[in-house]
């Protein structure tokens, strides 16, 4: 069986070989581990045949076939889509490569992966980061890194996974300190009502 | 004493911000008091007669009101387990249990009045001068002079509370909401910019609150205005305490709901200070007694608290303030018994009284019986953000005041209203209009205007009557010390503020730098525009150590299998951000264990690298001291990284899993430092080869087998491979499945001395393999050992740990690796160093050897010196442990080759005292020095 | 604290970087005297006005960049991707001194 970094409190089971959360919650804040959702980092280079195959440049972001790729730095990528998937997303990844000189690694299991929705989403990120979260500089689909409560955290805006009338953020870091990342952002919607929600491990429907 | 309650409380004031409707009952110095919702501590307090609150810092002389705002320096109290707590500004809360501080034993009785008797001994600087001879007693000094020192009380019980924190990004943050600054928020918003608008006191308006019925009119309308703009977010009870770089913006909120207090850090994009002005008091003998108060605090008391200040008083007015504050007390009833116009060239010579004011002696020698004396003899202006931003002060001889000179700020930064220049609210609030327009056009990246000007109107200059006073009442410096200090020689206003303190209590200059610098002008003979302030630095206001911790959180790592490690016993280490396993109860025995029979550790800190490439060897050969060209698929080879200075860096193991893909281990404290030296390489040096790195340190869960048994207990958790040595030999990986996990990656290297292997488990299922491990090896005595055991074992086996056993000067060659140096290699990192060192230094260099305490039981602590025996120094001892396998210390030490010869017997001088002696071996390696084990 | 304008992030606080140094290039070992190869490890220009000088986005793109800027104002006239002059070396003793905190944003700065 595979575990999440961050520990599972509260109803459970096992799903598709992952011990999850199946803990429900209607709160206006919401805070839920995906860290079981496949994950494979594309290196290439920034400008080639495979960046342009991929669609999206560093700091965008856009779905395709139920796969969140996502610009995560110059030249880099991070595929996101439905648990187990990261071989068949590594496969066709190599088969747009052209040849070109690519890198593709499955960190399914490196990647600390979480998604906070609701209203106040925002205002509960702008407590622990300082990169400018409004709607004109970090739209939907925005990407970026930085340092969020002390950690590199990788950050994309990603509405569809919210409700209506919500935005939604996508927060990822290296996986040991997955655990400490979740606990912070729970501290810090404290003030909004936060509560923990179990996964939504579907990438194409809306985590609620 | 009364036996009747006292009221001093007046009928309603138009403005007035207390509801008369809701009575809060609360304690003062053990007794019991009423006040009303909207009352500060202080006026509660007034309201009931009560008017001594503190003593002061030296001479510990009853203090009351002077200004009766935040910076009120006779009102700091203690409340319940805060101490400093300001107490003019305060809203009193029901229930609240408010103490003096700096009291001892009482108020009304403080043992350190009797300091008045000694006053002339404990002039500024006494305690440079005393205290200090002979050095035995200073213990017995500072519990007499703790004491006597000021401030509250807090408990070691208290709880850290909830401080927060918050980031913000704004166009305009406006710091005061008088009129000028309400306006200039209200124009910036009107250009589209967004705005914060910060106010230190719990409601808007400044000095509008209190000023009369028709600036409550306007002000009703400026707050009206701002709360219909959903782009002004207002921040009440909150403080713009720092400036820094690129308009970097420290915003103190208090007590808001949830938080003890929030730190705001904005990114401005335009900063506009609206402080507004500061009065200043008169210096003259008397000046602290209480009764004797500013005209501010006066208007403030009667308009917003309905409190009567007194029954008698006596007026010294030098503006317009000074006769507002007139007819304010004259309007409520206040028998105002002689006005002194300053600016007719009249004052006062002193105040008289004991304990609270009881007289007031006019410059002419009348005689005035009063409870109250007002004086509104001028004003500061509070530049300190803009000071922070680059602004030096000018003194205005016109106004009597410094004023900001604008030059040096930068376009980001402007000022509106009092802190600039005078002006009835139209003229604020134009002048604000203009500013604040400015502001959110240069925000938003237009070009704007030019800063509109507000002039200074002129004010007689009034500093010091004909006696000597208190011209910092915090740290109760008084006048005649500031000439004093000017006669020693520190006579410029640096100087004499760090000799006698002057201005460095908790107002921090706000009622004391223009007094001071007036008296310092007047004993030096020099003019006060040429003495200039003293440089004001952030806090603006008093900051909380709970608000610059914050919510007090360090990322803390963790491997999959940490909940095993808790639940059996495993005492915690705290490895840089890593909580590893130190032991389970016993690491002498878990490290036997590994010698007999099979242990597992759990080394997932272990730094991990993927490299993919076909110029991988490229990179290999350009960062490791060795050759790579050569690596075979499968194969493994050990390195060493040395900087460019030929310092070792770094060591590890790299394997090759396929043509274009190796896996590359670091220490787990060099992890983030060597990936960053790969990027430093392939970044700037090297952009064309094809080489992409990727951390995994984390996407695997590391575990070492180690021990005679650990061949057969792989082979029952090892899928579908030979494990034979022909097959799998020693320093050689493959991939495969273990535990039914697949993309596993198995090693065969050794760290312990005994055969091992070292498994990479996809992190998810670390936890998984780690009990299946247990379990599969049960009957083979199996126990899990920690960090401390591993230790052990790798010293047995004389493996260096880099940064342990080397140091920031040790090159390759002094750590015993000058054998793996290839010299012959094109170019790699710290090649001419070594080669340098080679040719020159190796006669020299200290060198890493072996050392056997001759006493079997002795273990030296790592750090120990090895010295001769005229107490120089060889060297010292990197690695120090008892080995449970010999019986006897084991040591790894840095000497002087001098004495490095196998067989040499050194000294090493233990830290508490005494010498032991020790024998340097031939090997590093104790244990089984020819490798048979890790070979088997 | 002040914001690097960093080419592939944007405006960012210098507490997400790492300021490695004064830029130069590294001289041809092959060549070098030891003389040479000392003064490019431990000599700096160090002027108090315009500098070149190289940063590295630790929690951000992490990429190499080239910086001007004015030591004593702060102001930053060019940010651009480091090349052959962001020093393919770092000054060896940094190396072990950031052991400690390694892989820590707040390294280096504070507001």
């Amino acid at each position: 069986m595979a575990r999440s970094p961050i520990t599972v409190s509260g109803p459970r089971s096992v799903v598709h070989g992952w011990e999850v959360s199946t803990r429900r919650s209607a709160a206006a804040l919401r805070l839920s581990d995906a860290s079981p959702l496949a994950k494979v980092s594309v290196r290439a280079d920034a400008d080639g045949a495979l960046a342009d195959a991929l669609g999206v440049r560093f700091r965008g972001s856009r779905r395709e076939d139920g796969v969140l790729v996502i610009g995560s730095g110059p030249g880099e990528w991070l595929l996101v889509g439905r648990v187990g998937m990261a071989p068949e997303i590594a496969e066709k990844v190599r088969g747009q490569g052209e040849g070109e000189f690519a890198t593709i690694v499955d960190l399914t299991h490196g990647r600390a992966l979480m998604r906070l929705s609701g209203r106040d989403a925002a205002r509960t990120l702008a407590k622990v980061c300082a990169v400018d979260l409004s709607d004109d500089l970090t739209p939907d689909g925005a990407a970026f890194r930085t340092s969020v409560a002390k950690v590199a955290t990788d950050v994309v805006r990603d509405d569809a996974g919210g409700g209506a009338g919500e935005s939604s953020y996508l927060l990822h870091c290296e996986r040991s300190s997955g655990q400490y990342l979740f606990d912070c952002l729970l501290d810090a919607g404290m003030e909004f009502g936060v509560e923990p929600a179990g996964p939504h491990l579907n990438q194409d429907e809306p985590a609620r | 004493m009364a036996t009747t309650p006292v009221s001093r409380r007046l009928p309603a004031q138009a403005g007035e911000l207390i509801d008369r409707s809701r009575p809060l009952a609360f304690r003062w110095d053990g007794r019991r008091y009423v006040g009303l919702e909207g009352d500060t501590i202080v006026s509660a307090l007034l309201a009931n007669g009560v008017d001594v609150f503190s003593r002061s810092f030296k001479y510990s002389r009853p203090r009351g009101v002077l200004t009766g705002s935040f910076v009120d320096p006779g009102c700091t109290v203690q409340v319940g387990d805060e101490p400093n707590v300001r107490g003019a500004h305060r809203r009193l809360e029901a229930g609240m249990d408010v103490r003096p501080q700096n009291v001892w034993p009482s108020l009304r009785f403080d043992v350190k009045s009797a300091n008045r008797l000694v006053g002339r001994f404990l002039t500024a600087g006494f305690y440079y001068k005393t205290f200090i001879k002979p050095q035995r007693l200073w213990p017995a000094y500072q519990q007499v002079l703790s004491r006597f020192a000021s401030g509250g009380v807090t408990s070691e019980q208290n709880v850290h509370g909830y401080y927060d924190k918050r980031y913000v990004h704004v166009d305009v943050v406006v710091a005061g909401a008088g009129p000028a600054g309400m306006s200039a928020a209200l124009a910036a918003a009107d250009t589209g910019a967004s705005v914060l608008l910060v106010e230190e006191e719990y409601e808007l308006g400044g000095h509008l609150r209190y000023s009369g019925e028709q600036s409550l009119s306007t002000l009703s309308d400026l707050r009206a205005q701002v709360a219909a703009r959903p782009s002004i977010e207002v921040m009440t009870d909150a403080v713009v305490t720092g400036r820094y770089d690129d308009n970097w913006v420290a915003v103190l909120q208090r007590h808001i709901g949830g938080a003890v207090e929030r730190l705001v850090k904005v990114r401005a994009g335009v900063l506009v200070a609206a402080p507004g002005l500061i009065e200043r008091p008169y210096v003259f003998d008397g000046n602290d007694l209480p009764g004797v108060m500013l005209s501010t605090a006066v208007r403030r008391l009667i308009n917003l608290y309905a409190v009567e200040p007194g029954e008698r008083a006596v007026v010294l007015t030098a503006n317009g303030d000074g006769d507002a504050a007139v007819a304010d007390l004259t309007r409520v009833g206040v028998d105002v018994v002689g006005v002194v116009d300053g600016r007719a060239g009249e004052t006062i010579r002193r105040a008289t009284g004991r304990g609270r004011l009881q007289a007031v002696e006019l410059e002419d020698g009348t005689v005035l019986p009063a409870d109250l004396l007002v004086t509104a003899t001028g004003w500061t202006a509070p530049t300190s953000l803009l000071n922070m931003a680059g602004d030096r002060p000018v003194w205005n001889v016109t106004a009597a005041r410094f004023v900001p000179s604008g030059t040096d700020l930068p376009s980001t930064v402007l000022a509106t209203g009092g802190v600039v220049g005078d002006g009835g609210p139209e003229d604020l609030m134009a002048h604000g209009r203009a500013v604040g327009t400015l502001a959110g056009e240069r925000a938003q990246g237009r070009a704007g205007g030019t800063v509109p000007t507000l002039p200074c109107a002129p004010h007689p200059a009034m500093f010091r009557a004909s006696t000597h006073g208190f011209v910092d009442f915090s740290e109760d410096v008084s006048s005649k010390e500031v000439v004093a200090a000017a006669k020693e020689g520190y006579d410029s206003s640096e100087l004499v503020k760090r000799f006698t303190t002057a201005t460095m209590g908790p107002s921090q200059g706000k009622l004391e730098t223009i007094n001071t610098i007036a008296v310092l002008s007047e004993a030096t003979g020099r003019a006060i525009e040429d003495l200039g302030t003293t440089v004001w630095r952030p806090p603006y206001a008093p900051i909380s150590l709970g608000a610059l911790a914050g919510r007090v959180f360090e990322p803390t790592r963790v491997s999959p299998m940490q909940g095993w490690h808790e639940q059996h016993g495993a005492v915690p280490l705290l490895a840089g951000q890593w909580i590893r396993p130190d032991h389970y109860g016993d690491a002498a025995r878990e490290a036997r264990n590994v010698r007999e029979n099979v242990g597992i550790i759990d080394v997932t800190p272990l730094g991990k690298l993927e490299l993919n490439g076909p110029d991988v060897p490229q990179l290999l050969n350009l960062v490791y001291v060795n050759k790579w060209s050569k690596l075979a698929v499968g194969s493994v080879r050990y390195g060493v990284m040395c900087a460019e200075d030929g310092v070792v860096m770094d060591d590890g193991v790299t394997g090759r899993l396929a043509d274009d893909r190796y896996l590359m281990s670091t220490t787990s404290s060099g992890a983030a430092t060597v990936w960053e030296w790969l990027e430093n390489w392939l970044q700037t040096a090297h952009p064309d080869w094809q080489v992409h790195v990727t951390p995994v340190t984390t996407a695997y869960a590391s575990i070492n087998v180690a021990g005679p048994k650990s061949r057969e207990l792989m082979q029952r958790v090892v899928e579908g491979r030979d494990l034979s040595t022909e097959a799998f030999g020693y320093m050689q990986v493959r991939e495969g499945r273990i535990a039914g996990v697949a993309d596993c990656v198995l090693w065969r290297i050794g760290f312990t001395g005994e055969l091992s292997y070292e498994l990479h488990v996809p992190a998810s299922y670390g936890l998984h393999v780690w009990e299946e491990l247990l379990e599969a090896g049960d009957d083979l005595g199996i126990r899990a050992f920690g960090v401390e055991a591993q230790r052990i074992l790798r010293l047995e086996k004389g493996h260096l740990i880099v940064a342990q056993d080397t140091d920031g000067l040790t090159r390759a060659h002094s750590a015993g690796l000058g054998g793996i140096v290839k010299l012959d290699k094109d170019d790699f990192a710290g090649k001419p160093e070594l080669a340098w060192h080679e040719r020159f230094a190796l006669a020299t260099a200290p060198r890493l050897v072996a050392l056997q305490p001759v006493d079997p039981t002795a273990v030296p602590p790592e750090a120990s010196q090895i010295v001769t025996p005229e107490g120089d120094i060889l060297g010292r001892i990197t690695s120090s442990r008892m080995s449970p396998a010999l019986g006897h210390g084991v040591c790894l030490a840095q000497v002087d080759p001098a004495v490095s010869a196998a067989g040499t017997v050194v000294t090493i001088r233990l830290p508490g005292g005494g010498d032991i002696a020790a024998t340097v071996q031939e090997d590093l390696a104790f244990v089984d020095p020819e490798g048979v084990r890790l070979r088997a | 604290m002040i914001v690097i304008p960093c080419p592939h992030c944007s405006v960012r606080n210098a507490s997400e970087f790492r300021h490695v140094g004064e830029a130069g290039s590294r001289p041809d070992p092959a060549t070098v005297t030891p003389e040479q190869w000392r003064a490019y490890l431990y000599e700096r220009s160090n002027p108090a006005g315009w500098t070149t000088e190289t940063w590295f986005h630790t929690v951000g793109c992490r990429r190499y960049i080239t910086v001007e800027r004015h030591t004593v104002t702060n102001e930053i006239r060019a940010a651009r991707p480091a090349g052959r002059d962001g020093r393919g070396g770092r000054e060896p003793a940094e190396v072990l001194s950031t052991r400690a905190d390694s892989g820590s944003p707040d390294a280096g700065g504070q507001a």
